[in-house]
């Protein structure tokens, strides 16, 4: 049985004509917290998007151990539709999509999970607002209620911690590790080397993979100065590194 | 009062337009609050005219211009993908570039036709008080269809509408989501230019969802809500244009613009003077 949820050979990533990750090697292992840290535009969401099937490498190989119905991706918080009127409830329920398809009726058990994750992030008081009415750490909230809305063995989130409130930050940094207590896989993008230290597996990119491994053999200054161009460096106790949102 | 709003209704022709235009304006609705929620106005516009060519064609060289349109929509749809694949532009840059070169293609297309301004006109502003049972009954099955549509794919719409990468990571196919609703758009334009013309789809495409985004707090009341303000403006711009002896197409395309305009000044001097009252 295979221990990795992704295995990537030479594996070229990108979006149309744009190279984003130059040939790589890279390992994921499954039932673990992996964080995937790297400057903007090194192809942190772009390798994220890869493991959910949500792109196919321009070149190389990448074999991901589940299909992508049981991988639930959860986006930045950053991105919502304006103008569109969306329920926080409605957000959270489209989790339950992929169960029930384009047609199929929702059931109890889609109605009790929606009931039950609102509750887990703190937003069934939300419910009836909107998108755009709540703030960052609510909506981020929001999306990951939707994420577990999914039935899922894999969690893939975007910047999930960024700029968050603490209360916020809090509540999703417990999912994360009650999702590996539960042996499921996470994987995360993220600025931040403290969230990066804390992971079982870490990934950094500098438009390619430049190391992947345990946090201690990977977060090394030579490593971190090679990712991160050299004098730009400065970690101040876990704070950002660069200012986050600026990936495509 | 009541002999004012009914007398523009007394006569076949009169009765015809108003049942042409009612259908037109339901199946517009619907499915434009799915061009409005994805941000596709300007693709909706361009798409209206450049059904023209395919209309001018049909006129010229005596075809069903339902198929003339129906192939000059889909010629248009592989254009803007094929100039979008093939350059660095951005897809805005493609619809401008076919908005401009379709109509132009049927304008000189249509300069072929002896009676040259007249078919120019009623394709483009439509010729409401000569619609035909037959057309209206064609017009029927196509709004049965779009507004089936509309709803039956209300999940990989919305989806679609919330985010594509999202909807993708859903397995709502927001690929195939999107092309079927340019099928259904490209279907509401071409059952509605006979009642009011290619120009003037485009306003009940976009004028009745627009003002119902402005009063409504979720999806199923805003395609309600936009589908009675289209009915609704069919209604009102036909005993308008009665009374006031003006086109019946263009009068009825005002109609739902006047009301978005009314009522989003009406929303934001309620918020100025709910915020004076609390400063």
């Amino acid at each position: 049985m295979s221990t990795d949820l992704a295995v990537g050979r030479q594996v070229q990533l990108g979006y149309e004509r744009i190279v984003a990750v130059t040939p790589s090697d890279v390992s994921i292992p499954l039932g673990k917290l992996t964080a995937i840290i790297g400057p903007n535009g090194s192809g942190k969401s772009t390798l994220l998007h890869a493991i959910g099937g949500l792109i196919t490498p321009q070149a190389g190989q990448l074999d991901v151990a589940y299909p992508r119905h049981r991988i639930s991706y959860v986006m930045q918080s950053v991105a919502f539709p304006e103008g569109v009127p969306l329920s926080v409830r409605e957000v959270v329920r489209m989790g339950r999509y992929p169960s029930a398809g384009w047609f199929g009726r929702f059931r109890g058990v889609d109605k009790q999970r929606v009931d039950e994750v609102m509750a887990r992030l703190n937003v069934t008081d939300l419910g009836k607002r909107h998108l755009e009415e709540l703030s960052g750490g609510q909506r981020q909230r929001v999306y990951v209620a939707q994420g577990m809305a999914q039935d899922h063995d894999v969690l893939l989130l975007d910047e999930p911690l960024t700029g968050l409130d603490i209360v916020s930050a809090r509540i999703i940094d417990d999912i994360i590790h009650d999702e590996t207590d539960r042996g499921r896989t996470v994987v995360l993008t993220t600025h931040d080397l403290a969230e990066a230290r804390a992971a079982d597996h870490v990934v950094l990119m500098s438009g390619r993979v430049v190391a992947s491994g345990p946090p201690e053999q990977v977060l090394t200054e030579e490593n971190l100065r090679e990712a991160y161009n050299l004098g730009e460096l400065h970690e101040n106790g876990g704070l950002f590194i660069d200012s986050p949102h600026e990936e495509c | 009062m009541i002999d004012w709003i009914l007398d523009p209704f007394l006569l076949g022709f009169q009765q015809r337009a108003l049942i042409g235009g009612l259908i037109a304006a339901v199946m517009s609705a619907t499915v434009g609050v799915w061009l409005v929620l994805r941000g596709m106005s300007f693709f909706g516009d361009a798409f209206v005219h450049g059904v023209l060519p395919g209309i001018a064609a049909a006129v010229v060289f005596d075809f069903n211009p339902i198929l003339g349109a129906a192939v000059a929509a889909a010629v248009m749809v592989g254009a803007v993908e094929v100039i979008h694949r093939h350059t660095h532009l951005k897809e805005d840059t493609a619809i401008g570039l076919l908005f401009v070169g379709m109509m132009a293609l049927g304008v000189v297309i249509i300069s072929r036709s002896d009676s040259y301004s007249g078919s120019l006109t009623s394709i483009l502003f439509g010729d409401a008080l000569g619609v035909s049972w037959e057309a209206i009954r064609q017009q029927a099955v196509l709004a049965a269809i779009v507004i089936a549509g509309s709803l039956l794919l209300y999940r990989p719409l919305m989806a679609l509408s919330f985010s594509p990468v999202k909807a993708e990571s859903l397995g709502m196919r927001p690929k195939l989501t999107h092309a079927l609703l340019l099928v259904l758009i490209a279907t509401s334009v071409i059952g509605s230019f006979q009642a009011v013309g290619t120009m003037l789809v485009f306003s009940l495409l976009v004028a009745p969802p627009a003002t119902a985004a402005l009063l409504s707090r979720s999806i199923p009341t805003m395609i309600a809500v936009s589908a009675l303000i289209g009915a609704a403006s069919v209604f009102i711009g036909l005993i308008l244009s009665f009374h006031l002896g003006t086109a019946a197409a263009a009068t009825m395309a005002l109609v739902p613009i006047a009301a978005f305009l009314v009522i989003m000044e009406y929303q934001y001097l309620r918020r100025r003077l709910a915020g004076r009252g609390r400063a």
